[in-house]
């Protein structure tokens, strides 16, 4: 699991790849909260996850909670099959803004 | 020998070529005392003896062992001190008899019996700096004269390289008979090895492996099934290295193989070997013992030791000594005349480990392992699968290169009951394992035919199951889950077993779907992937068994 985040004027994109589980979660919850907190609006994308479990879905559930709360923007960018599985599993599919692309979810 | 001749007088390159043939007929030969024979008739002839004999030291006597002439005393023994043949070796000088009617040493009975009649003799000893073999004696010259110094000297000279010619071949057949007993001792590992059991499949409950010092080992184990399919199972390690040691082991394995189909239990085994060993045993000789009776249907183990190593018991994480028996078998045959105790272990979901001190005294990191060690490498190496496991450990203590002390010699038992899943494998309840636990399922899911969109699926309902005993089961204190998986028809059945408390089934539950808290997602997904989720009554020993269903191909 790697985290890498660029800043694109007021907005962080925060690129994860790799398997997000348990052990893992965490440290995408940390970096995710200290971004909600700064009141940055945030991209998540998530083209490179190869697995999500429920810890990392709750890890987005949160900042996507936080962020409504502090009407900043956040929003999941290229998401990946197996994230999208989980997420309609879970029927989060339509509770998150999803975007295609980085640009795109940008320009919106 | 050609360019010699030309130079040197003829009789002494007649003597350097008897020499020379007499050393190569002992190199040549096999057969020493045909060497012997031919090469004393080189010399008679050469000497123009009408009759020779020649004499080996033999057990403190000099004994006949080749004649030429008409008088055969072969076999004729010389005790010590008597006649010509014994001044020369004592003297260790020739002897020159111009005229035996003159000489007190000589033996009159000889030429009584033989009928032979002495006249002159010339005898010279056959040695070596101070290592007198023998001799030579050669009777009354051809022609009627007497032998003369010139003889003397050429006698002595014979006679030399004679001594010579035969302590090398001694030496040559004592290596011989050394290379035979190298091979026969590899012989005998071979056949030590073919004594112990054929390595299981991973799924067997009892393991072991055994790593001789030398060639031939003092330890052994065994494993035998029994008519009711419950499994004796023996550890043995005997007092002292090398052959002897590798005898009594065979006949204390052997006894093992033999009684334990026969005997009720451990106990009276261990007492029934004692009482054979002790009837027949060498003194000084013991065997160290820890036999065993494991009922794979009830995880239930019988175990009774004489003088051996405690057995580890390891269950979730914790490893205990079982303490507790009799001194070696083979000491005193009355010791076992009372029986044996007998300890009852419950081994569910736990291991047993047996070993003998090969492994305790094995070197590491410059000290001795010592039991504590020993614990330390079991729990770096117990998620592994049994046979594994063991290689695991035998390959930190027996490193590449460095010769083991001491015999190595180590047994699992494992307390899991035998399964037909396709995975059945313990792990650790740590979230860093959750990614082996993965793989693992998704290897077995697709070998099991599962399609691969719900090999995924499948993936993560096992994910958030082992989470939720991470988590909760566990409460983050750690433990062990066995995760099983198999294909039952057209149904993909996984069985998750932990050994923590029995866990209130009312809180698990998944939450109302409006409500996106984190907590209840896990068990949502479960739930939504799986056709069947739901705890069973768990096998004895165990805390909490899972068990979810996927129907896969036709509904």
């Amino acid at each position: 699991m790697n985290i890498e985040t660029h800043n694109h004027g007021e907005t962080v994109v925060v690129a994860l790849s790799g398997e997000i589980d348990l052990q893992h979660s965490p440290s995408v919850r940390r970096q995710l909260m200290e971004l909600m907190f700064e009141r940055r609006d945030v991209l998540v994308d998530l083209a490179r996850v190869a697995y999500i479990d429920s810890s990392g879905i709750a890890s987005l559930v949160e900042a996507y909670q936080m962020a409504r709360k502090n009407t900043t923007r956040f929003v999941l960018v290229a998401v990946s099959q197996p994230v999208l599985r989980v997420l309609q599993l879970a029927r989060l599919d339509k509770v998150f803004t999803l975007a295609d692309t980085v640009d795109a979810a940008l320009a919106g | 020998m050609n360019s010699s001749s030309a130079i040197l007088p003829a009789g002494v390159a007649d003597d350097l070529e008897l020499i020379a043939e007499m050393t190569a007929d002992f190199a040549r030969s096999r057969d020493i005392e045909e060497s012997l024979r031919v090469g004393l008739q080189h010399i008679a002839s050469r000497m123009e003896a009408d009759a020779a004999s020649l004499f080996l030291m033999d057990e403190g006597e000099l004994v006949c062992r080749a004649c030429f002439g008409p008088a055969d005393v072969t076999g004729l023994r010389l005790p010590h001190g008597q006649g010509i043949v014994w001044r020369a070796v004592m003297r260790n000088r020739p002897q020159l008899v111009r005229d035996v009617a003159t000489d007190p040493d000589f033996a009159h009975m000889v030429d009584q019996v033989t009928g032979f009649s002495t006249r002159s003799i010339l005898c010279a000893p056959m040695s070596v700096r101070d290592e007198c073999v023998g001799a030579i004696e050669l009777f009354n010259k051809k022609g009627g004269q007497s032998f003369d110094d010139d003889d003397r000297r050429i006698l002595q000279a014979l006679a030399a390289s004679a001594a010579l010619a035969l302590i090398n071949a001694r030496h040559a057949a004592a290596m011989a008979e050394q290379e035979a007993f190298r091979r026969e001792l590899a012989l005998a590992a071979d056949i030590q090895r073919a004594m112990l059991p054929a390595a299981k499949p991973a799924d067997f409950p009892i393991h072991g492996v055994n790593l001789p010092a030398r060639g031939v080992s003092g330890d052994f184990f065994d494993v035998v099934e029994l008519a009711d399919g419950r499994l004796a199972f023996a550890i043995a390690d005997v007092s002292g290295k090398g052959m002897n040691a590798a005898l009594l082991m065979a006949k204390t394995a052997s006894l093992f193989r033999c009684l334990a189909k026969r005997l009720d239990g451990p106990g009276a085994l261990l007492a029934a070997i004692d009482a054979e060993l002790a009837e027949t045993g060498s003194a000084g000789m013991f065997v160290t013992m820890v036999a065993g009776v494991l009922d794979p249907a009830t995880g239930q183990v019988v175990l009774a030791n004489a003088g051996h190593e405690p057995p580890l018991m390891w269950r979730e994480g914790a490893v205990e000594r079982v303490e507790g028996g009799m001194p070696p078998l083979g000491i005193d045959p009355t010791l076992f005349l009372g029986g044996c105790p007998e300890s009852r272990i419950d081994l569910r979901g736990g291991a047993l480990y047996l070993f003998t001190d090969g492994l305790t005294e094995a070197r590491l990191n410059g000290g001795m392992l010592g039991s504590e060690g020993v614990e330390d490498l079991l729990a770096r190496h117990h998620d592994l699968p049994a046979p594994e496991r063991l290689e695991a450990v035998i390959a930190d203590v027996a490193q590449d290169g460095l010769a083991l002390r001491d015999d190595l010699t180590m047994l699992v038992v494992e307390g899991r009951p035998m399964s037909s899943n396709a995975l059945d494998r313990l792990f650790p309840a740590r979230p860093e394992r959750l990614c082996d636990i993965r793989h693992a399922v998704a290897e077995t899911a697709s070998r099991l035919g599962c399609p691969e969109p719900l090999v995924n699926d499948v993936v993560l309902a096992v994910d958030e199951a082992c989470q939720n005993i991470i988590r909760h089961a566990y409460g983050g204190t750690g433990g062990d889950i066995v995760v099983q998986l198999g294909r039952e028809d057209q149904r993909l059945v996984v069985r998750l077993i932990d050994f923590a408390a029995p866990v209130d089934r009312a809180k698990i539950c998944s939450r109302a779907l409006d409500d996106i808290r984190p907590g209840g997602l896990g068990t949502h997904l479960m739930r939504s992937i799986m056709d069947e989720v739901a705890f069973v009554p768990p096998p004895p020993g165990a805390g909490n068994m899972l068990q979810m269903v996927k129907r896969i191909g036709e509904p």
